[in-house]
Order: C-alpha cells, then structure tokens, then sequence
C-alpha cells in the first residue's frame, strides 16, 4: 500500500515534466569495500544442499570495471543450533560453492568470511514462503492501461510479519526487477500482485508483448533483510524529487576486526518459489 | 504530567519591569493633548491602506495604519498641517486645527500612472520607516508583484517574494517556501488570519494565492512581532481586499493555464461592500477534449464580505477555498486543498484603543483513491481558533500591542479504507491527534529619544497535547535503537501501550518568547537597527524527501517530539540616496533551532502510525548576510538582492545510542544555498508600453550522490555519500516580459492589458532533481537530470471595468 502511495507522487512528476536527459557528473569515491552477495536459496521442494555464494569489490560509481572478483577469501557457514559447519570452495570468479548444505526452515545460520586477514560475519534466520496459487495475464490494472500484466496470485499465512521479495526478469532483458512486499495492510488475505513493463522510449523498453516469457521468483524474507532490501529497491532506478534522501544501505554483513570496513550485501536465507509465465495473445 | 519550564526567571522579570517602567514614563507624560483618529482608504474603490502614514508637518509625530486601515495619533493643541501619504498614492496636506478629539477619514487616490511602482515624495514618512524599529521585513506592492514576469504567465506572490533577499525556494516543482535557511514547514502563512499548510498549486508551479483578491503581504523573516507565534522561521502575512465600496467592478485575465474573474461591489446600503474571485485551471478540460484520461486541474475561491454596523463597530467575513485534482488514466486519482474562513469583529472603544475579535477555522486534506487496487487515503488537519488583539495608541512615544490566541488542533494522519468488497486492503486508521495551542502577548512601541525607538514584547505560548488515544511504550523507553553491531538506527520494541483518557493531557509545555528590537537614526538618510527574537513552534511536517509533498502530514509536539524553539539575531543598516531614488538595506542575521526532527536512514513516514520510530531529535544553525539596493523612482526601477548565508543541521544520537545521522557531524540543510543573486527591473516606455526582467542565480542544492556502487542479484547498486554532501548545478534563468495597454478612451470603462511574457529566456535546463541508476539497455550506469520548465512563453490579457 505504501508502495502504491508513494509511487502516485512519482507519477504525476513524471506527468508533469517528463524533461530528463542523461548528464555527466562529478560524484564522490567512497571507501572499496567488500561485497557479499549470500543469498542462500532454497527452492521449495528441493534438497537445497547446493549453494553459493558471490564475493566481489564495490567500484567508483562511473567505473565500468567488471574485474572485481575476490578469490582468496575462506566461507564457512555455520548452523547456529548443532554447529555443524558448511565449507563454501572458491570455484572462478569470485563464487563459492557448497553441495552439502542442509536448509532447516526457522534455524539461525552464520556467515563467517576470513578475507586480507579481516573478518566479516553475519547471522540470519532461514524464512520460509507460501506457494503461489495461479499466476494469469491482464490489461486492465496497472499504471498503464492496455498494456499487458502479469498476475501472481498468492494467499498470505493468517498470522502477522510475513515479508516477501519478488525477482522478475523477462526472458532476453539484461535487468531483473526486484519488488518487495509485507503483510502490514493485508495479512491474511489472498494477494493479487502484478507487475508490468512501462515502455520506456530512451532505452528501448517495451512493454510485456504476446510470446514473452517473463521468470519469476517469490522469496520468504525476514524483517531484517525486508528492512533492507526495501531501502535498496527504493534507490535503484535512482532518487527523485519526491523520494525519500539516498543513504549509504549497511546489510548485515559486519567486519569484526574494524567497524568501520563493513562489507556491502547480505546474508541471506530463504525458500523460494520459482516459476515463469508465457505471455499469449489476448 | 511533564511541564517543561524553557526561559529562565531572569529574562522573565527584567522584561517585565523593563516594560513596567516604560508604561508608567509614558503614562506621566500626557498634558493638554487631543487625539485624531479614523481610516485611511483607497478613494477609487474605499480599501483601507495598511501601512500609510499619517504625520503632522514639521513634528515628529505620526504614525501608521493598522490591517484595517486605522490610525491615530495624539500632539499638544494647535494648528498644524495633516500630511497623508502610501507609496503609489498622492498624498494629501490638509491643515487642521488641534483643539478637541476628533475623528478624520481620508481617501488618497493612487498615481495616475499604475506602472511607476514606489514613489515617495514625502519626507516624513520615509523617515518614519527609518526610524521604525521593524526590521527583516519584506512588503512587495501587489502592483510590483503583477507586473513581474512569471512562469505561464501565473502572478505569483510567493514567486516574487522569492526575489527578495534571504527567501528561496527548493527549486521548480517543490511546493513552499524557504526563509533565512528555514524549512517550508517553519513558515507561518496566513491568509486572512487564517492558517494555510499548503501554499501551493500543482507540486510548487503556482502558489495559492491569486493576486487579484489580495490587498497586500509581508512577510517577517526576523523579528516577528509578539502578536503572531507559531513558527520558528517567518510569518507571511496575507490580506484578502475588502472589496470595492463605491462602485461594481470587475477585474479578469484570460492566460494559457487558467483564468480568473474577480466581482466586487457595495452591499447593505453602502454600508458594506463584497468580493467575490475564482480563479480556475483548464488544461483538464483541454485534455479530456484531446481524448486523455489524464487530468490536472486547479480552482480557488476567495470570498470577502464586511458591514459597518456604526462608525465604531465593523463586521468582516472572508472565506477561501482551494482545491487540486489529479487523475492518471484508472489508476488513481488525487485531490487536496485548503479550505479556510474568518468572522471578524472589529471594535473601536475609544480614539485611542483599537480591537479585533476574529473567529477562525481553517483545513488541509489530502485524498488519494486507487480505483483499480480499490483503496483510498485521506488525510487532514483541521484547527479553530479564537482571537484578540488591541493596540492601544498611548502616546506619541508609546503605543501598545496586547493580545491572546488559543488553536484547537485535530490532526487526522491518515486512513486506509477499501472501496470495494473484493479489495485486498484491510481498513487501517492511523491514531487521530488533538492539542491546544494558546497564546497571550504584549507589545510596546516606544520612541525613547527623537533617534531611539524601541519595541519591545513577550510572547507566552503553551501547548497541550490531548488524551484520547493511546501512545506505545517502548523498551528501554526508546523509540529508535542504535544497533552498534550492524551500525545502524532500527525502529524499537513495542512493549506495550499507556493509554491516555479524552480528559487528559499527554504532554504540556510553556515557553516564553521575548522580541526586542531598536532602531537608531544616524541623521535623516540613514539608520541601524538590531534585535533579537525566540520562537516556539508546536506543530511539524514531517517529510523525508528533498521536496515537500501535498502528501506529507503534520503532527503535534508530544512525549516524542519537542517543540522547536528558535534564537534570533539581527542588524541592519538601511539608508537612502539621492533623494530617496536609491535605497540600500544591509541585514546580518544569526539563528539556531532546538528540537528540529531528521529522519533515520530508510525512514518510512507513509502510513507510519509511530512516527517516533523513524526521527532523531537535532538542531538547526544558520546565518548569513542580506544585500539589497534599489531604485525607487523614474521610468527604471527595480532592485539587486545578495543573500550569502549558510544552514546546517545536527541530528546526535540521542537516547537512541550511537552518534546520531552523518556520525553526530553538522551537515548542510536541504534549503542551504551559499549565493543567491536575484535582480529585478521594471521600464515604462510610455503609457502604452512597458517592459520587465528578472534574473536569478542561485547555488545548487545541496543532495546526496553515489560514490560508489557494487553487484547485487543482477544488479549494479548505488552507494551513497553522506547526507546532503553534493550539490545540484548552479540554479539560474532570465524572465522577460512586456505589458501592452491599447490605448482606450479615457471615458471608457473597460481598460484591457497584454502580458506577454518569456520564462527562462535561455532555455537553461535546470535540473530539479539528477538520479543515478543502470542503463536498462547497456547495464550502465548513467545520472538522468529532470528539469522542469525550459523556455516558456506566455500571453495573458487583463481586463478591468
């Protein structure tokens, strides 16, 4: 609901101007820092036991270097409760692998990353998802009419602080869309979600047409990475006029030799839900 | 029950006895003296004139009128000659014979020429704005104010008050205005004496105010006078006319945005007279014609009515109503506006003592309907408030200002109702909100030798914050908690809930608010003038984002939120050349506010119902210096204004824990601008022609970029610096505009004017805002600029008759 609300403001701006070009800008350069992608997936239905994780160097905003791998770190994750540990091997490229993780629904698990002789750690909560029920197409709802949706439907579990996070990607789209969601307004109730592709003429976007295939994934998140998550989906696509300020997003990911080098990313447990939708002529 | 005791006893009772000194001085020093006494109006349509003077030739002794065009003065018996002057009015000398009480109403008539803008022919009077204590005032003519050029060909008093030093706004498409490095929220606006929270049209193009129903404005950016309390930053002042007391009258423009009709007239026998003005937009019109299911639209309606039931006691009822709609295709719709009314009672019991009882009610809604989603929003404020100032004309030397106020607040923060039985929106209402907010006050004016003249007051303001609802406990009573380990603010835990009976007070709190200032006559050119003010403000808008929204909501002081408590100080120097064909005002100001709110990093003010657990508590510092030189007189006039200050915030962690926002560091306000140039000039080639021009730079912005970004499912994040440490481009843009009034036979009634008019005349594309994001298409990363208005031309016709 508040996505709805805030997303009114950002529409009627764009009505009223729509008069943005692409500038050069001199920004600022932070502090590198490590970047932890561990977003430890379980599909449900499966074992799980494969997973991995992704460990890279953040850049200057404007740098278009994609050589960021780090491929010395060592990766342990651990299950708080029996403490049985699950050693992730580098692979290439900065990623990490494990084929004998076992994913428990509720069980915290910590992260543990030895890297350039500073150590980064993080705790989470494995959270779980309800299965989505129909998933259809539609013109009719949308910001824009006539132009084609697609529909996951879905019913929230009856009790409260259930939070979501949604991954669609049409298929030959260089960019996923990540939307994130919680209960707060509707818990209980079974939830229609949509989600379309405005064109966009600058970029050559166009909207979800007959034959496009569109993947799409549902994660059970907990508060604390929808606390996060949100503010990160709020600053992607950039801030405008009427968004809130732009901050520095800290994940969970802390540096235990010195504070101050915290890591970017987050450690991340949650089922998932995946499936896809094959747009036809309506 | 927590009392919060903010002024020490010693301000208190030096205050006090100073003023009880004074009023006793002055009270010794009356002998065979007779007072004059009566209205000053406008002698074409009978308005009164707020701020005319009435002097007394050779004397020092004079004054102004009041808002309701009342004056009097008292000197010794004798014959002297009356001088009655307005800037762009003739004036009038009439010899008059001192030797009894009495009362005398002058009509002055404005300059043939409406065009030649301030001229000031009489010494005295210019001298009395010299020698007036009243500092950090902006006053801009309605006629100046009209002939600028403006955007669409909109007048816009709050845009041209913006080319005035030490008022900005947050650049194009942000509603408010910003004064002496204040937020838009620290504006006390009134229009009629009645509260407006919203000030503006369509997100900041347009401000609510049409410039043909409006008497005249001022706005107090310092040294706000006792009688008005509320907000910590200025005070503007608005005044609706009364309407035309001679003759029916029309006024109207047709221009390319909206147009606008405003009828007048005498009413109840001439004893009265009525206004009535509506200005409508309608390009929705054109965009439903065109086959759109987008709209946008505006409306205004300001209504005036007043009756003099006898030479003592006068009636008036004003009203105003606004309203904005939007409509996306069927996907939702918005409306909001501001709807206020004022029944005042004016009073005169003696010739010396002067009254005004005013009963107001004034409203702010917002509602959002998402038709397809099927849930809607609304939104509101509301307030009354009752009341009742005097000025009693003492003496020459000594004239007194009392007063008291009180406001009842109802603040409905929002609720979420769905529209239809199938809707997947639960109904939500966020906890309603209710205070009082009262007021009591004294005010001297007081000539202490012919160079000296102080005014001095004290405002005493309370606040209570009403029962009737339930406020969450927090653990560790903390409403934000640092986490130290992940190093960053998170909402607290509820534990629990106190609930509060309708009978009870949340939360009280005093203040006590003394204004002081002088004013020093260095010789008949030139003056200095200093002063100092407190100021508490009870009510705040809460908004996160770099531009206030119509969506953005108040809320009280309370458990939570401190009232805002500001320090003022101020000097000036104001001298005249030439003859008073040049002016220059120099004004260095300094001021820090307690108890300003900044909102933790991911904040989340929609729908919030704990606003709490997203702000810290901080502070505000800012100062700078104000230049402005201005040509008053000839066929060029006009004026160069220089603002060059600085505003910060500080937002510590408090009881949260932790350093605070930007690591406890000051960091540069939203509204910080370090340059602000405007020049304004004005040429009349001959009674058919004349020509405008506005020229405005301004620093950029201060915002928050990336400085750096890294990849994350699939995607290239933007990390961003610390809080407001980049700035936009430099802000500036040319206006040009050029009047044509047909030549019309002087017998005819109806005299019609052309406004042409060129926005930004260099097409510079200021950006209002510069986000980053990925090239959806190559995966880079790109900064989009929005500008919002390129070069814009304009017509507009005016008619009159």
């Amino acid at each position: 609901m508040r996505t709805y609300i805030k997303f009114s403001l950002f529409i009627v701006l764009a009505f009223l101007s729509s008069c943005t070009d692409v500038i050069d800008v001199p920004v600022q350069e932070g502090p590198t820092r490590l970047v932890v992608e561990a977003s430890l997936d379980w599909e449900k239905g499966t074992q799980g036991n494969i997973q991995t994780i992704k460990l890279s160097e953040s850049t200057a905003f404007f740098d278009t270097n994609t050589q960021t791998a780090v491929t010395s770190a060592n990766v342990i994750v651990t299950n708080d409760s029996s403490g049985a540990n699950f050693i992730f091997e580098h692979q290439s490229n900065g990623e990490y692998l494990t084929t004998n993780f076992e994913p428990i629904l509720g069980q915290s698990y910590t992260l543990q990353i030895s890297y350039n002789g500073e150590i980064f750690s993080a705790t989470e909560t494995m959270t779980g998802v309800t299965e989505i029920t129909d998933v259809f197409q539609d013109r009719e709802d949308g910001f824009e009419d006539d132009v084609l949706e697609v529909h996951v439907i879905f019913t929230d579990p009856p009790e409260e602080g259930n939070n979501y996070l949604f991954k669609f990607q049409r298929r030959g789209d260089l960019l996923p869309e990540l939307e994130e969601a919680d209960d707060e307004f509707v818990n209980g109730n079974e939830i229609d979600w949509w989600y379309e592709i405005e064109e966009n003429e600058d970029e050559n976007v166009l909207p979800f047409q007959p034959d496009d295939i569109v993947d799409i994934e549902m994660y059970g998140v907990s508060r604390a990475y929808y606390n996060y998550i949100d503010i990160l989906i709020d600053q992607i696509g950039g801030v405008g006029l009427f968004e809130a300020t732009p901050v520095a997003v800290k994940g969970n990911c802390i540096n235990t030799t010195n504070a101050d080098s915290y890591a970017f990313g987050y450690f991340r447990l949650s089922e998932v839900v995946r499936t896809s939708y094959t747009f036809i002529e309506d | 029950m927590n009392r919060q005791n903010t002024k020490d006893p010693f301000v208190r009772h030096t205050v006090w006895s100073l003023w009880a000194f004074f009023l006793v001085s002055a009270l010794v020093m009356g002998q065979s003296n007779y007072t004059i006494n009566g209205t000053i109006a406008d002698k074409s349509n009978g308005e009164t004139l707020y701020g005319a003077s009435v002097f007394l030739k050779g004397t020092t002794i004079g004054g102004v009128t009041n808002e309701y065009g009342f004056y009097s003065i008292t000197a010794p018996q004798g014959d002297y000659i009356l001088n009655v002057s307005y800037m762009g009015y003739q004036e009038i000398n009439a010899n008059i014979t001192l030797n009894r009480d009495q009362k005398l109403d002058y009509e002055i008539s404005e300059n043939s020429t409406q065009l030649e803008e301030v001229v000031v022919t009489a010494e005295e009077p210019e001298r009395a704005l010299l020698r007036k204590p009243e500092m950090s005032v902006l006053k801009l003519n309605i006629g100046t104010v009209k002939q600028m050029p403006v955007v669409l060909g909109e007048v816009d008093i709050l845009k041209s008050l913006q080319m005035l030093p030490g008022v900005t706004s947050n650049g194009e498409g942000s509603g408010g205005f910003h004064v002496r490095g204040g937020a838009s929220d620290q504006n006390l606006v009134l229009l009629d004496e009645a509260i407006i929270y919203n000030t503006s049209h369509m997100f900041g193009f347009f401000s609510v105010f049409n410039a043909d129903a409006i008497k005249d404005m001022k706005l107090y950016k310092g040294g706000i006078p006792a009688r008005f309390g509320g907000r910590v930053s200025s005070v503007l002042d608005v005044r609706q006319k009364d309407g035309n007391n001679k003759n029916f009258a029309a006024t109207g423009g047709i221009g390319i945005i909206s147009s606008r009709l405003t009828l007048e007239g005498p009413m109840f026998n001439d004893k009265g007279s009525f206004l009535i003005a509506g200005r409508r937009s309608y390009a929705d019109l054109l965009l439903k014609l065109a086959g759109e299911t987008n709209s946008v639209s505006f409306y205004d309606l300001n209504l005036k009515s007043n009756y003099s039931i006898n030479p003592t006691n006068k009636l008036f009822l004003s009203g105003y109503f606004g309203r904005d709609a939007f409509k996306i295709g069927n996907s939702f719709d918005s409306s909001y506006g501001n709807t206020s009314g004022n029944l005042r009672w004016n009073h005169i019991f003696n010739d010396r003592l002067f009254s005004n009882l005013s009963a107001i009610a004034s409203r702010y809604d917002y509602d959002l309907g998402f038709s397809m989603e099927a849930f809607d929003w609304k939104s509101s404020i509301t307030n009354y408030n009752l009341k009742y100032d005097l000025k009693y004309y003492l003496s020459n030397q000594f004239k007194l200002d009392f007063g008291a106020s009180g406001i009842y607040y109802d603040f409905d923060p929002g609720q979420v109702n769905p529209t239809s039985e199938t809707s997947a929106v639960n109904p939500l209402k966020l906890d309603r909100k209710k205070a009082v907010e009262t007021g009591l006050y004294v005010n001297a004016e007081h000539q202490l030798t012919s160079n000296l003249t102080a005014q001095y007051g004290l405002r005493y303001s309370a606040f209570t914050r009403l029962g009737g609802q339930a406020l969450t406990d927090y653990a560790n009573s903390q409403p934000v908690v640092y986490n130290p380990i992940l190093g960053i603010y998170e909402r607290g835990v509820g534990i629990g809930e106190t609930d509060f009976a309708k009978g009870d007070a949340i939360e009280t709190f005093e203040n006590l608010e003394p204004r002081v200032s002088f004013s020093y006559l260095l010789n008949e050119e030139s003056s200095v003038k200093a002063g100092y003010s407190r100021t508490a403000q009870y009510i705040h808008l809460l908004s996160n984002t770099s531009s206030a929204t119509p969506l953005d909501v108040w809320t009280p002081s309370g458990k939570f939120i401190k009232p805002q408590l500001s320090d003022q100080y101020a000097i000036g120097y104001f001298r005249n050349f030439k003859d008073k064909t040049y002016s220059v005002e120099a004004e260095a100001y300094y001021k820090t506010v307690d108890n300003r709110i900044d909102y933790i990093d991911g904040s989340d003010l929609i729908g919030q119902n704990t606003i709490e657990t997203e702000i810290l508590n901080g502070e505000m510092r800012a100062y700078g210096l104000e230049l402005l030189f201005r040509k008053n007189e000839g066929d060029f006039t006009g004026w160069i204004a220089y603002t060059l200050s600085k505003s910060e915030q500080r937002t510590p962690g408090g009881t949260a824990g932790g350093l605070g926002i930007n690591d406890g560091e000051w960091y540069n306000a939203v509204f910080d601008r370090t340059h602000d140039i405007s020049i304004s000039a004005a040429y009349r080639l001959n009674d058919k022609w004349s020509f405008g021009t506005n020229l405005v730079f301004q620093t950029g912005r201060p915002v928050t970029y990336p400085n750096g970004q890294y990849q994350y499912e699939g995607l290239s994040i933007a990390s961003y610096a610390p809080r407001n440490s980049d700035r936009l481009p430099a802000y500036h843009r040319l206006d040009l505009s050029i009047n044509y009034k047909p030549n019309k036979k002087p017998q005819n009634r109806l005299k019609g004017e052309w406004v042409l008019g060129i926005y930004n005349a260099y097409n510079r594309r200021n950006a209002a805002s510069i986000s980053f994001g990925q090239n959806v298409e190559t995966g880079a990363n790109e900064a989009t600029r929005t500008a919002i208005f390129g070069i814009v031309p304009s017509l507009t016709y005016n008619f009159k008759f």
